[in-house]
Order: C-alpha cells, then sequence, then structure tokens
C-alpha cells in the first residue's frame, strides 16, 4: 500500500513554499505578492506540524501544531497590516504596482 | 644735645605727627575740629620756636658759637666717592639766621593757620562728596614740617629733601580745587618748571659732593676756601668739554649758577617766574603762606646759604638775575585787575629786591628783607583773602571799591602793607616800616657797590698787589676769612697759612679789618644800571601796590551787588592784626639798632657774610665805621627816600575816581601798545607756550610718530605678516592638503563604495525577495555541501 510518510509532506511543504516566493518574486500586484506570502507560511507550518507528526512522534507532544497555530495567527494579523500597507499605498500612488513604489531606491 | 637743637626738632616733628593724624583720622575728626587741631600743632611750634628765639638773643656771641659748635649730629648713610667715605650728616643748623627763619616761618604759619580755620568755614571742600576740609589743614601741617625742616638743616642734601617736600606741598595745595581745571593746571605749572630749576639744584649738589666731597654747609665752605687756597680740587681741575678748556673758576661759578638754579625755580626767578602769578589758583592762605610768605623765601635762604660757594661772576649772575626780575613783575603788577595777581607779581618784584640784594652782597638787608617781606606780604595775602570771602569769591577789583566802611580793619591792616612795601618813612627822623629799612639798605648797597667801590677799595687792592698776595681769580668766598680766627674756631685751622699776609696788611690798614678790604677789593663793582633799574622800581612799587588798596577800598563801589554783601569776621582779621603789629615790630624793633649804620654795614655783609655760628654784633660790624653820612638814607635822600611820596601819589591822582582816568590813559599811542604787552605778561607765558610747550609737544610727537609706525606699529605688522604667512602654510598645505585631504578622502572612498553598493538596492520588492530567496538557497546549498563534506 502506498503509505504517506515524512517525505510527501516534505515535498508538498516544499512546493508551496517555492510556489509562494515564486508569486512573491514574479508579482507586481501588492495583493499576489500577499498571497504569495501566505503560501510561504503555509508551507512552513505544514512542515512543522509534519516533524511533530514524523520526527517528534506525535501525540501527546503539540510543539509543532501550537507553532503551526501562531504562525496561522500572525498571518491573520500580518494580512489585516499588509492589507492596510496596500490600501495607503494605492492612496499614496493610485496603484498596487510595487514597482512603482521604488522611492527608497538608493 | 643741646636743649634748643631737642625744641627746634621738636617743633618740627609736631607738624608732622599731626599731618600723619589729619591724614588718616581726619575725615572722622570732623570740620572745624581738625582745623582747630592744625592750630594747636603750629601753636606748639610757635612756643618752641620763642623759647629758642628768646634764649638765643639773650646769648653772648661765642656762647653761641660754642652751641653751635658741638651740636649733635647723626651719620645717616655713608657715601663713597673717588674712594673718599663722605657721611651725610643729619645736624641742626644752630646759628642766628636758623633761629630768625624758624621764629619767622613760625608766627607767620600761626596766624595763617588761624585765619585759615575761618576762611575755609566759608569755602565749598568737598569733591564728589567727600569733605576736602582736614585734608587741607592736612597739607599746612606737612608744609609747616617742611619749611622748618628746611630752616632746620645744616646739610645741602637735607636742604635739598626738605626742599623738595615744601614743593610738592605747593603742588598739593596750588592743586587743592584741583576739580577746577585751572587749579590743576596751575599746580603742574608750578610742580614742572620748579623741577627745571631743581635739576639744577640737584647738579650743583652733584659738583659739591664731587669736588668738594662733603655735604655739610660749613664743611663745603671751609673745603672751598681750602681748595681755593691751595688752587687744588675744584679749582685745579680742568674740564675739556667738546673741545673747549673749562677752567676750574669757571666751573666753580658754574656750580654756583647751578645751585642758584634751585633758588630761581622756587624764588620764582625770571626765567622761571612763570609759575608764581598761576599759583594763586590755591586758597588765599595758601598763597599768603607758601607763595608769599615762607616757600618761595626759601631761594633767598638758600642763596644766603650757599653764598660762600659763590664765586663773584656767579654773584654778578644773581645780581642780573634778580635785576631783571624785580624790574619787569613791577610792571606787569601795573596793569593787573585781579587783587591776588597784583599782590602775587608785587611778590615776585620783592623776591627780585632779595635776590638782587643778595647778588650784590647785601646779604643781611636781603634778608632783613625777607623778614619784614614775610610779615607784610602775608598780612597783604590775607587782606586780600578777607576781602575775596567778603565779596563772595570776587577778586576782580573793577567791581570792589568803597569796602573801607564795610571792611575797616582789613582795609587800616592792608594800608600799612601798603607803607611797608612802598617803604613808608620820613628820611632824616628814623621813622620808616618795613621797605624803608631793609629795601633800601638793599639800595643803598647797590649804591656802594655801583659808586663808592673802587675808590674805597682801591688803595687795598694796590696794597695786595704790591704785597705779592697771589689771588688770581676774585673771590667773595673768601669773606668769611674777615672774622678773626678766634671768632670762627672751625675755620681757624685753614687760614693759618694766611696770617703773615694778614699782619702784613694790618700794619697799613689802620682800623679797617684788613684782610676784609684787601677781598672786597677783589669783588668788582656793578654796573650803573643795576643800581638804577631797582631804584625805578622803588618808584613803581608804592604806585601799583596804592592803586591796589585804592581801587579795593577807597572811592565809590563799583558793583553794589558785591558791595552790598560784602563782611569780615574777627576769626581772619585778627590775624591780620597780629601781623600789622609783627611787621612794625620787625622792621623796627629787632633790626633798629643796625639801622643807624647800616649802609656800611650792609655793605660789609658781603664780606663779614657767614653767621654761622657767630653773630654779627654791632662792634664787630662796625669794625669798619664810616661816617654817618653812608648809611642809606643819607646816601640815597634825594634818589629814593621820598619814592613812596611820589608813587602813591601818583596812583591817588590817576585813580581817585576808578578806572575812568586810567582807561582814557591807555589808549594814548605809546602807552597802548606797552599796556597790551604788559597785560600780556610780556607774553613769557604765550613764549613758554609756543617754543618750550609747543617745540617739546611737536619733538615728543615726531618722536611718538616715529615709535609709533616703526615700532608700536611695526611690531604688529610684523606679527601679522607671521601669522599670514604661518596660515597660509597651515591653511594651504597642511589644512587643505592633510587634514582635509584625508577627510575628503574618507569621504569620496565612502561615495564611491556607495555608488557600488547601492546599484543592487533597485525600490523594487519583488527585486528584494529575489534576492533574498537566492541568498538563502545558496546558504541552504552550501550547508548541504558541508555536510556532505564532513559526513564523508
Amino acid at each position: 500500500m502506498f503509505h504517506i510518510g515524512l517525505n510527501h509532506y516534505l515535498v508538498v511543504s516544499t512546493l508551496l513554499f517555492v510556489m509562494g516566493i515564486f508569486v512573491m518574486v514574479t508579482k507586481r500586484n501588492a495583493i499576489g505578492i500577499l498571497i504569495g506570502v501566505e503560501m510561504v507560511l503555509n508551507g512552513a507550518s505544514l512542515n512543522l506540524i509534519a516533524f511533530n507528526r514524523y520526527v517528534a512522534g506525535g501525540l501527546p507532544h503539540m510543539d509543532g501544531q501550537v507553532g503551526s497555530l501562531f504562525i496561522i495567527v500572525l498571518a491573520a494579523a500580518e494580512a489585516a497590516l499588509a492589507v492596510a500597507i496596500c490600501m495607503n499605498f494605492y492612496k499614496n500612488l493610485n496603484t498596487v504596482d510595487v514597482d512603482r513604489g521604488d522611492e527608497l531606491a538608493g | 644735645m643741646s636743649t634748643y637743637e631737642i625744641a627746634l626738632c621738636c617743633g618740627v616733628a609736631v607738624p608732622l605727627a599731626m599731618f600723619c593724624v589729619l591724614a588718616f583720622f581726619g575725615a572722622r575728626i570732623g570740620k572745624p575740629a581738625s582745623g582747630w587741631l592744625a592750630v594747636g600743632a603750629v601753636g606748639i611750634c610757635l612756643a618752641l620756636a620763642a623759647y629758642v628765639t628768646f634764649g638765643w638773643l639773650g646769648m653772648s656771641g661765642p656762647a653761641r658759637a660754642e652751641l653751635a659748635h658741638n651740636a649733635y649730629s647723626f651719620e645717616w648713610v655713608t657715601l663713597t666717592v673717588h674712594g673718599i667715605n663722605i657721611p651725610i650728616l643729619f645736624k641742626v643748623k644752630l646759628d642766628s639766621l636758623t633761629v630768625m627763619m624758624y621764629f619767622m616761618v613760625t608766627l607767620v604759619s600761626t596766624c595763617i593757620f588761624v585765619f585759615s580755620v575761618g576762611y575755609m568755614a566759608g569755602h565749598s571742600d568737598e569733591v564728589g562728596g567727600q569733605s576736602k576740609y582736614h585734608r587741607f589743614f592736612a597739607y599746612l601741617c606737612l608744609f609747616e614740617f617742611s619749611m622748618l625742616g628746611l630752616v632746620i638743616s645744616s646739610s645741602i642734601f637735607f636742604l635739598f629733601v626738605f626742599w623738595e617736600l615744601v614743593g610738592l606741598c605747593s603742588y598739593l595745595l596750588i592743586g587743592f580745587y584741583f576739580d577746577k581745571k585751572f587749579a590743576s593746571n596751575a599746580a603742574m605749572k608750578a610742580f614742572i618748571t620748579n623741577r627745571v630749576g631743581d635739576f639744577g639744584f640737584l647738579a650743583g649738589l652733584m659738583l659739591v659732593l664731587f669736588f668738594l666731597h662733603t655735604l655739610d654747609l660749613d664743611q663745603a665752605a671751609a673745603a672751598f676756601r681750602d681748595q681755593y687756597t691751595h688752587h687744588s680740587g675744584l679749582f685745579g681741575t680742568t674740564v675739556s668739554l667738546f673741545g673747549w678748556q673749562i677752567s676750574g673758576i669757571t666751573l666753580a661759578t658754574f656750580m654756583g649758577v647751578c645751585l642758584f638754579c634751585g633758588a630761581m625755580g622756587k624764588s620764582a626767578q625770571f626765567p622761571l617766574h612763570v609759575w608764581l602769578p598761576d599759583a594763586m589758583a590755591g586758597p588765599t592762605p595758601v598763597s599768603a603762606l607758601i607763595h608769599a610768605a615762607t616757600m618761595v623765601a626759601a631761594g633767598v635762604y638758600l642763596v644766603a646759604r650757599i653764598f660762600r660757594l659763590l664765586t663773584p661772576d656767579a654773584q654778578m649772575f644773581i645780581a642780573v638775575i634778580g635785576c631783571i626780575t624785580l624790574t619787569i613783575t613791577a610792571f606787569i603788577a601795573i596793569v593787573q585787575t585781579d587783587i591776588k595777581k597784583v599782590l602775587a607779581y608785587s611778590t615776585l618784584s620783592q623776591l627780585g629786591y632779595m635776590i638782587f640784594g643778595m647778588g650784590v652782597g647785601a646779604w643781611i638787608a636781603a634778608l632783613f628783607h625777607l623778614i619784614t617781606h614775610a610779615f607784610f606780604k602775608a598780612m597783604l595775602f590775607l587782606g586780600s583773602g578777607q576781602v575775596i570771602e567778603g565779596c563772595h569769591h570776587e577778586q576782580d577789583m573793577r567791581k570792589m571799591g568803597g569796602l573801607r566802611h564795610k571792611m575797616p580793619v582789613t582795609c587800616w591792616t592792608f594800608f600799612i602793607g601798603v607803607l611797608a612795601i612802598s617803604g613808608f618813612g620820613i628820611p632824616g627822623a628814623g621813622i620808616g616800616i618795613g621797605g624803608y629799612f631793609s629795601k633800601d639798605e638793599i639800595l643803598a648797597v647797590a649804591y656802594e657797590r655801583a659808586y663808592n667801590w673802587t675808590e674805597r677799595f682801591s688803595g687795598q687792592a694796590e696794597h695786595a698787589s704790591a704785597g705779592g698776595d697771589e689771588l688770581p681769580v676774585r673771590l667773595a668766598s673768601d669773606v668769611p676769612d674777615s672774622r678773626t680766627p678766634e671768632e670762627n674756631p672751625i675755620d681757624h685751622e685753614v687760614h693759618r697759612d694766611k696770617e703773615e699776609v694778614r699782619e702784613e696788611i694790618v700794619e697799613s690798614a689802620g682800623h679797617h679789618s684788613p684782610e676784609k678790604d684787601r677781598l672786597a677789593a677783589h669783588v668788582p663793582p656793578i654796573k650803573k644800571w643795576l643800581f638804577w633799574l631797582p631804584i625805578i622800581i622803588a618808584y613803581v612799587t608804592p604806585f601799583y601796590m596804592m592803586r591796589a588798596w585804592w581801587l579795593t577800598f577807597m572811592g565809590k563801589p563799583r558793583d553794589e551787588h558785591v558791595h552790598h554783601h560784602a563782611h569780615e569776621s574777627a576769626l581772619m582779621y585778627i590775624p591780620l592784626v597780629v601781623l600789622a603789629i609783627g611787621t612794625i615790630v620787625f622792621s623796627y624793633a629787632m633790626f633798629r639798632p643796625n639801622i643807624a649804620e647800616a649802609g656800611v654795614q650792609a655793605t660789609d655783609a658781603a664780606l663779614v657774610v657767614a653767621v654761622d655760628g657767630v653773630e654779627h654784633t654791632p662792634e664787630m660790624l662796625s669794625i669798619t665805621h664810616e661816617p654817618v653820612e653812608r648809611s642809606p638814607h643819607h646816601a640815597l635822600f634825594w634818589i629814593v627816600g621820598f619814592a613812596w611820596v611820589l608813587g602813591m601819589g601818583f596812583a591817588v591822582l590817576i585813580y581817585r575816581n576808578g578806572f575812568a582816568l586810567a582807561e582814557r590813559l591807555r589808549r594814548i599811542w605809546p602807552l597802548s601798545w606797552i599796556y597790551v604787552a604788559l597785560e600780556q605778561k610780556l607774553f613769557f607765558d604765550h613764549i613758554y607756550d609756543t617754543v618750550l610747550v609747543g617745540g617739546t609737544k611737536w619733538v615728543l610727537a615726531q618722536i611718538s610718530r616715529i615709535f609709533d609706525t616703526y615700532i608700536i606699529d611695526g611690531i604688529p605688522k610684523l606679527r601679522g605678516r607671521i601669522t599670514v604667512e604661518l596660515a597660509n602654510f597651515s591653511g594651504r598645505i597642511v589644512d587643505a592638503g592633510g587634514v582635509d585631504g584625508l577627510i575628503d578622502g574618507f569621504a569620496d572612498t565612502t561615495q564611491a563604495a556607495g555608488a557600488i553598493m547601492r546599484q543592487p538596492q533597485t525600490g523594487r520588492i519583488r527585486n528584494y525577495i529575489l534576492f533574498g530567496t537566492a541568498g538563502a538557497g545558496l546558504v541552504l546549498i552550501g550547508i548541504i555541501i558541508v555536510a556532505y563534506a564532513s559526513m564523508k
């Protein structure tokens, strides 16, 4: 039988992570980048849970789950913050194209 | 130390102590009290002086000589000149001259101190809210100390010290109202003019020290005579100066003239007379005490003291200077309208008479005139002070007149002063006061010197030359030889070698003191004009004095306002009365016995001259007793006997109705020019201002300009140049090249680095993410490689 082990999880989480990075690098829309960030975070929290299950030995250990819960909470907070930044970005530049926000360029 | 010496020293010390008290505590002692304390101090001096004077008068000649010879001396310091030790001794000079001067100074100053209390009561004496009242009396006490010290000094050195001290007091008191510009200027003028004279005095003092090796008056005179006799020392010296050979006798004359320069400054003789009229800027009691009675007479006193160091040429110089002074100042006095200025110029004129008297050898007469003049001139000045005070500081005679009703005592004491200075007297009757005896005595001596001298001593002179006595130069300093050795124990030894000559002459010279006459023959007669100028001034003196008196007290009041407020106060006129009595008593009682043979005595005074220790007894003085026709008022009966009548009469004639007639007279052609010249004081002030002050200023200006331009300015300029160069070096090279280069280098490097570093900083967030991820990936790959490598 096809047994699902740690490596599968790791592959999925890696895919998520890499896709998130890819989205962040390629997308010019600020919201898109936010979505990419969410994907990276999800990839990371999937990793935590997988390691908790297969490496730490599962229940009663719940460190990984707690960590991923924190990430979710943080991601929610971060999303709120990021949307607010997007709003201000838009307010200032009349667009959400991040390439236009290059005022900090040296 | 005899009681007399102690008394004289105490008399000097008391005013000094009072000066210290007033100087330190005067402000606390308060206004009238400090004045009365000063009066008390000078009263003590007067008491001591009276004790000494009356004791001295009661002593016999030898007793006095004995006392003077045994005087205590204190060695103050020892100088070494040419390897010879010269002690400077402090010793009380105890002789008739000192006692007389001491008594005169204390008596006059007591009167003036009392007067001052009254005078200062009505004067503002505050500067910046601080009272100067006590300071005035402190200065007066300091002056009293200095003047008495001067009188008792037996050493020329201490004479000089006190001489400078009285000069200082004069300066302080002329400039008493120093908040007024003219007063402080007058004080400076007096002080600086006196410095000119004192420089000469100091030079003379050096010459005395250098050649005579002593500073004691008696020893110096003895050494002078000794060197003359042996043709050594001063007289054996020949000085070469810029190719000129100066002989010893010229040097001796020069020394005498130098010493006289001091007297010229202090007694305000031509050409240094300019300070005295300006000195009237001081309070009137000061004018009376210092600038009329005592300090200015110190010059005459000095000449009397150094008389034995004077060669005939030096004496002639003194006579000429005195004659010029008495003439020009008397004429200037005629046109003065300020009452104090008239008195100032008359003081100058009378001082001229004294100096002239000294110069022609009227030694006793000049000192006699000094004493009488001190009294009547102090009285005249105090009278003018009373007038000025009574008229509320009005000094202009044009605003006075008719004051006799308002201030009768002042009026009549002033009149006594006018009579005294005019030489009032009735020839033949022996009645007269002041100048009648003293001034006419000087004139009588001048007459003798001008007309009777040659034939009087021709016999002796021939005899002297025939007798083989070598007198290469004429020298009056030999005069004290006239005294017999018994009379002069100190000088006895020195002159033993002349004994033979003397004896030889005695045989042929009868009752005359032979050596005296022989020496007199070597004193030349004076020029005729030296006799006639003082005679003319004897007519001018009563004129200007009567003019002053008449304009002040007689006639109608010319200014109602001034006249209305005029008053006199007892504190101020009592001293006037005392001085008036003093004038009469001193011109009579004290010298009356000598008057009969005055002409002869005074003539011989040049020869009998030194009173050191030995009193002139009438017997001694009448050695060369001449017929009574030679007495001044016989010899000069028609020449000067009635000068006072003419002078005073003429003054009344012109000024009986105030200035009206005088105004008209001065418009007449030659008089108008003379008037302008006299009113401008013969342009002395202008000449001095332009030539001396202006010249000095010009020279100083040039020197300062050069100094300023090249040294004062040069130093900063040089420093500036150095600084600029240094700045250039440090700025251009060190700062710009080194310091700035370093900093700039850093900055440039940083900038260049920044330019490189900022290239990746695109501002594009996607780039950043790419770089971050790529970096992380690279790190991961690195870790994996390392992990694999370590596993192997």
